[in-house]
């Protein structure tokens, strides 16, 4: 009876997955891989390497625009994506004996994915550290199934939502104190997330652009004034 | 409901489903959960770096409580 039916699933690949893929991701700036190319075994070890940030990094400088183009082909795949993920999550949330609705979406170029409710704490965390292993555990489930490498984004109890409603007021008044003074600011460490909606606030104020610097966990933005 | 809900979370991502099962152990010193998988699976189940372990302790503790140990079992030197 624990057995949904999206398990066994058509993924192609092999199995040690720990090896390959993350080194040469960091140099890939292109989407996910397209779903026509399950013939080859790379897809899945890449899914499985989770190398996120790698994908998200050149999405952060270059907002919405690197991305367009190839994404909205698949977007019978995010869809896919999104009722894979609401399987996954259904049942725990079963298991669990937790109250909560699912909302499925799509939202630009990625399955957006939604648990909606009251008493979701515990699924959220501190600072969303449990949100974040639960959308990191649904992308592999969903990948699992797919073949393909999933970028969906979770939200529980409207964490995020509040999150980026909080991060673009903060992104908005940094940008405006940095176009007046014309000195930096660097921001507290964010996760890609975060700082992807503060890179996209700093890109609609004139005269400041942003950067990340750092490493993870510790990789945060600067915003700096235009030369 | 704390083993079944891990059980559902690692079978969602491995290949073999079928071969994975889940033990709680209670000791003085608190609750463990003991994941067994096909060998073959190993690498999922821990991911790059312990991300994908990781992942499923924060998942686990966070809906059964700090003291709440998750322990992938290497099966493989049978």
């Amino acid at each position: 009876m624990t057995s949904p039916q999206h398990q066994p699933g058509t993924d192609p690949g092999p199995g040690d997955s720990l090896v390959t893929a993350e080194a040469t991701s960091g140099a890939v700036l292109s989407p996910a891989p397209a779903p026509s190319s399950d013939a080859g075994p790379p897809v899945l070890p890449d899914a499985d390497a989770g190398s996120d940030d790698a994908l998200v990094e050149p999405v952060e400088t270059e907002p919405v625009r690197a991305r367009g183009a190839a994404g909205r082909a698949d977007e019978d795949l995010l869809v896919r994506e999104g009722d894979v993920a609401g399987d996954y999550l259904e049942r725990l949330l079963d298991i669990l004996d937790v109250d909560g609705d699912i909302d499925l979406d799509v939202e630009g170029d990625r399955a957006s994915v939604a648990i909606v409710g009251g008493g979701l704490d515990d699924l959220i965390g501190p600072d969303g550290a449990t949100l974040e292993a639960l959308q990191e555990l649904t992308r592999l489930a969903v990948a699992q199934s797919t073949g393909v490498r999933s970028r969906l984004m979770l939200d529980i109890g409207e964490f995020r939502a509040r999150r980026r409603a909080d991060l673009t007021a903060l992104a908005g008044a940094t940008a405006r104190r940095v176009a007046d003074s014309r000195q930096p600011e660097r921001l507290a460490p964010m996760n890609p997330f975060e700082r992807k909606v503060v890179h996209d606030v700093v890109a609609a104020v004139a005269g400041v652009r942003s950067e990340s610097e750092g490493e993870e966990p510790n990789r945060r933005v600067v915003v700096l004034p235009d030369q | 409901m704390l083993e079944e809900a891990l059980e559902h979370l690692v079978k969602g991502i491995v290949d073999h489903p079928d071969d994975v099962t889940v033990d709680l152990l209670t000791s003085r010193r608190g609750k463990t959960l003991e994941v067994r998988v096909h060998p073959d699976d190993l690498g999922k189940v821990i991911g790059r770096g312990g991300r994908t372990a990781k992942a499923l302790r924060q998942v686990m503790t966070g809906v059964g409580g700090r003291g709440l140990r998750v322990d992938v079992v290497d099966t493989d030197g049978r």
